[in-house]
């Protein structure tokens, strides 16, 4: 089985690609200009960092990039489209040839282009009304080699380079938008206009299942284009709008040529293959990293802080507990408090929490388990009898811990764990 | 070039003819293609395409959001329902 | 403007303004084609699909003059989005000054009209093929295309992006050189517009390229000898050579033009300006057809023809080929240009009659812009000026020279006037 996606993501630019009207706007079309409606005599202006953004992600994804790059048009008539062509990418697109690495494998990244956003379009009963604040906003198109072999890696796949652009500086939170193409067999069919990863691994369960349906009765895949159904599951075929015959694509000639200058780009980070190293492999642990930093830029740098200083264990706890309470932002220097209590095996509750912002001192953290063991040893040994009596009433198990928590100011929980501890290992006094 | 052809290339340009702008511009179409055949024979060597016909260094512009000044013109002539533009059905 | 009455009077002849400013003051006024954006004026481009198209926004170079003092004085008519030699490709004909039968030329119609009638007046025109030498030949005014990209071309309303070049016409060079270095350098709203020094490298050598004087005009043939002698006279020396496949220029740039043109015109589907439908319960594409139905015959042929020839299937073949041919001719141009401009008529033929243009079948049409062609395709600076009056009807030759030597072109004319008698019928 063969799945490969053609991924867009907004590039996370202040103004449009080719003019100056922002990106943000909430009243519908407040944020638009001769130049994003293509109204006649307007011309477009490239957005430098559009191109940096895009260059970023190419270094990212391990893609080459040619000496320059430029643009072309893309002829389609659709309402939302406001100069029946949109200004893309092709030959000379951003990046080609480069890849994400996975946790078993590597997928390939044929191109990563940039191009224009159509407006938005919203169908009412029996015409539509158009949003143009939309049009023109700057996306990243980013098609992958058909090497994405099951759903888990395409979720693998979409999560990591989510990732990846996050740490780049990208909305995520901005839905994805994909198609996808996927061949059983030979054929090879594409669903278009997937919005959101779950949606986008639906549809591949669904087409998947539907191809191996066809290909087990021995029935013909046609290549087609489908689109998928949110609410009956299914995708459906769909009566193709255009292909690249009809498409025409020509230069685009109200822009030029742009050459690429080696630049300091941003560094990218690969929250899976750093959650490998804190982990020391891919097991369960990995996944609680991974979980933890993929989509979390304070998260990952608690853990970079604090990476070998104290056990992954105690981070993990530490960043959850924060994660909970809302309180990533702690400062480095409570932070540091925090994982010596949780060294300690002491649970942060909110008030230990709360304490360690307030600079007021917890005293549990300051315990050791060896001073605990030692505590309990002591009182077993100074009363020889409690031993006796232990096997008789369970209570007195209680009794122990209760004391050596008070004097110690310890947590029970972890005395009761310590002293269980001896107990099986069978102390005598 | 066949009708059927003629009928897709239509479509793709969203046009509709009248019988005798039909006949008049299908045959105008098959002489000036047949004109347009004569530049094959030019020896253009290995030269590459002129996109355009001098050398243009590409120039970008700074990531500003600047507003467009008139945009109560923009829509002046425009159906519009709720700050929407009206469009056809899809 | 004081004789604004006396301009509209002759406008209802000859058909050259499609609006008039009434509010202009009289001093350096100048005139705007109709496919360059003048805020708060229509600006059709000769075209009923963008009837009732307002632009918010000033051309560059409209913004530049006005900057300067100049006073707009109305929009010029011209062939539909520029698709025709004569001017007759649009629902209002500009009419010859010189013999109102006849063409004013195309596709820059109505600007060289304008030119050829008002004093103390500078037309903003345009030419992709040759719509600026062409119409300023017939009506006997000067009419400079500056090198591509010196002009900005925010503002104009797109023929074909690689060859769209903003230019002047004027009765003297001098105008033109005024407004030249108004309009001239980069702007930000226009990418391909950039900042390069223009030269006036001066040329004693005027070159005559063989293959473009077949199929002239045996009358327009005579007098260009006359005046190659009479050049000669001035101490230019006259020299003949042999360009092959300059005639190969022709299809290449319909190709290329027709190609931008098809993709420019998409945008015109009818509901976000210009012509408006109300149909909205239609389908799309139903909709966009109904809305398109308006296009003239020129223009739709261009657009079939266009989308066709950049269709995946043959765009190597037509449309990637074309561009290497212009590439070729601009290399051959430039070389042989080193030292030399290149002369020629600028139009093979006197301005036909008005009827007789309309029946031109289109490829004949097309065959006329043979001289104008080779320097538009290539980008290069060329000037057609009026050298001579056949049986009262002005003919001018063209000038072409090398990439931003622009000034050198209006230079050489500069020493013609001061030995030509320039000739118009009105001075309004």
């Amino acid at each position: 089985m063969k799945i490969g996606l053609e991924v867009h993501v907004a590039i996370p630019t202040k103004s449009k690609l080719f003019c100056a009207c922002s990106t943000s706007a909430d009243e519908p079309n407040s944020s638009i200009c001769p130049i994003c409606m293509g109204f006649p005599g307007s011309k477009p202006m490239l957005n430098k960092a559009a191109i940096e953004y895009a260059l970023s992600v190419s270094a990212a994804l391990h893609c080459k990039t040619g000496k320059a790059t430029s643009f072309v048009r893309k002829v389609y008539f659709y309402p939302d489209l406001p100069k029946s062509y949109q200004i893309t990418q092709l030959q000379d697109a951003i990046g080609f040839g480069g890849y994400v690495e996975l946790e078993k494998k590597k997928i390939g990244i044929r191109r990563i282009q940039l191009e224009e956003d159509p407006a938005k379009i919203i169908r009412e009963d029996n015409y539509t009304l158009i949003d143009f604040n939309r049009s023109g906003v700057p996306l990243l198109e980013i098609v992958t080699e058909p090497d994405i072999a099951s759903q888990d890696e395409l979720r693998e796949f979409v999560n990591e380079l989510r990732s990846i652009l996050y740490y780049l500086g990208f909305d995520i939170e901005r839905e994805i938008k994909a198609d996808l193409n996927i061949s059983v067999a030979d054929a090879r069919v594409e669903v278009k206009n997937v919005n959101g990863i779950r949606n986008l691994v639906d549809a591949a369960q669904h087409e998947i299942r539907r191809q191996e349906d066809l290909h087990s009765k021995k029935q013909k895949i046609v290549a087609e284009t489908r689109s998928y159904n949110e609410k009956t599951l299914r995708t459906e075929s769909s009566r193709e709008k255009e292909s690249d015959e009809e498409y025409g694509f020509i230069y685009e000639p109200d822009l030029t040529v742009y050459q690429i200058k080696p630049k300091k780009l941003a560094k990218p980070i690969y929250a899976g293959i750093i959650a490998r190293e804190l982990a020391g492999g891919t097991g369960q642990l990995k996944k609680t990293v991974l979980d933890l930093i993929q989509f979390d830029s304070r998260a990952l740098e608690l853990f970079e802080h604090a990476r070998g200083k104290w056990p992954l264990q105690s981070i993990i706890n530490v960043v959850e507990v924060l994660n909970k309470y809302g309180a990533k932002d702690i400062g480095m220097a409570h932070f540091e408090k925090l994982l010596d209590v949780a060294r300690a095996g002491t649970p942060i509750s909110k008030q230990v929490l709360e304490q360690v912002k307030k600079g007021v001192k917890v005293e549990i953290s300051e315990v050791s388990s060896a001073e605990v063991d030692r505590e309990i040893k002591e009182i077993i040994r100074k009363n020889s009898h409690l031993l006796k009596e232990y096997e008789k009433n369970p209570k007195v198990f209680n009794f122990i811990v209760g004391d050596v928590a008070k004097k110690l100011k310890a947590n029970p929980k972890e005395v009761s764990e310590r002293l269980r501890g001896i107990l099986e290992k069978g102390f005598k006094g | 070039m066949e009708d059927a052809e003629f009928d897709r290339l239509l479509k793709i340009c969203r046009l509709r003819l009248s019988s005798s702008e039909r006949t008049a511009i299908k045959s105008d179409v098959k002489e000036i293609l047949k004109y347009f055949d004569t530049i094959e024979k030019v020896d253009t060597g290995s030269l590459k395409p002129a996109y355009h016909p001098v050398a243009i260094e590409g120039r970008l512009r700074e990531d500003r959001v600047e507003p467009f000044d008139h945009s109560d013109l923009l829509l002046k002539g425009t159906k519009t329902h709720r700050f929407y533009v009206v469009g056809p059905d899809v | 403007m004081k004789n604004l009455g006396e301009i509209k009077d002759l406008n209802q002849r000859l058909h050259f303004f499609s609006a008039i400013n009434d509010s202009a003051k009289d001093a350096a006024r100048f005139s705007v084609k109709d496919n360059i954006c003048v805020k708060g004026f229509e600006a059709r481009a000769g075209s009923k699909i963008l009837s009732g198209y307002v632009p918010p926004f000033d051309a560059t170079c409209v913004e530049r003059m006005a900057k300067k003092g100049y006073n707009f004085i109305g929009k010029t008519v011209m062939d539909e989005f520029g698709f025709g030699s004569f001017g007759v490709n649009t629902d209002v004909q500009a009419r010859n000054p010189f013999d109102e039968k006849r063409v004013a030329g195309g596709s820059s119609s109505g600007a060289a009209v304008a030119t050829a009638v008002l004093k103390d007046h500078i037309a903003i025109s345009e030419s992709t093929g040759g719509s600026i030498s062409n119409p300023a030949s017939f009506c006997g005014v000067v009419g400079f295309t500056p090198t591509y990209g010196t002009v900005s071309r925010y503002g104009l309303i797109d023929y074909a992006n690689s060859l769209d070049k903003i230019g002047l016409m004027a009765r003297s060079s001098e105008e033109i050189r005024k407004a030249f270095d108004i309009i001239r350098g980069a702007d930000r709203y226009d990418t391909t517009c950039t900042e390069n020094g223009i030269t006036d490298s001066k040329k004693k050598k005027l070159v005559v390229i063989d293959q473009l004087m077949h199929g002239i005009d045996d009358g327009i043939l005579a007098s260009f000898e006359a005046l190659l002698a009479k050049l000669e006279g001035m101490g230019y020396k006259v020299e003949r050579t042999s360009l092959d496949f300059i005639d190969k220029a022709i299809p290449a740039y319909y190709i290329i033009s027709m190609a931008e043109a098809s993709t420019n015109l998409a945008k015109y589907t009818g509901y976000k300006y210009g012509r408006q439908l109300d149909a909205f319960t239609k389908k799309y594409n139903e909709f966009f057809t109904e809305a398109r139905e308006v296009f003239g015959m020129e223009a739709k042929r261009r657009i079939v023809l266009g989308t066709f020839v950049r269709s995946a299937s043959v765009k190597e073949r037509y449309y990637t080929k074309a561009l290497k041919v212009r590439a070729l001719l601009a290399n051959k141009l430039s070389e042989l240009m080193k030292d030399a401009f290149v002369i020629s008529p600028t139009m093979p033929i006197m301005a036909p009659k008005i009827d007789e243009a309309a029946e031109l079948p289109p490829l004949q049409a097309y065959a006329m812009d043979s001289l104008t062609i080779p320097p538009n395709l290539t980008g290069l600076p060329h000037v057609s000026f009026p050298y001579d009056y056949l049986k009262g009807m002005p003919v001018g030759a063209q000038l072409v020279t090398t990439h931003f030597n622009d000034y050198a072109l209006l230079d050489f004319v500069g020493k013609w006037e001061k030995s030509f008698d320039y000739k118009f019928k009105y001075n309004l």
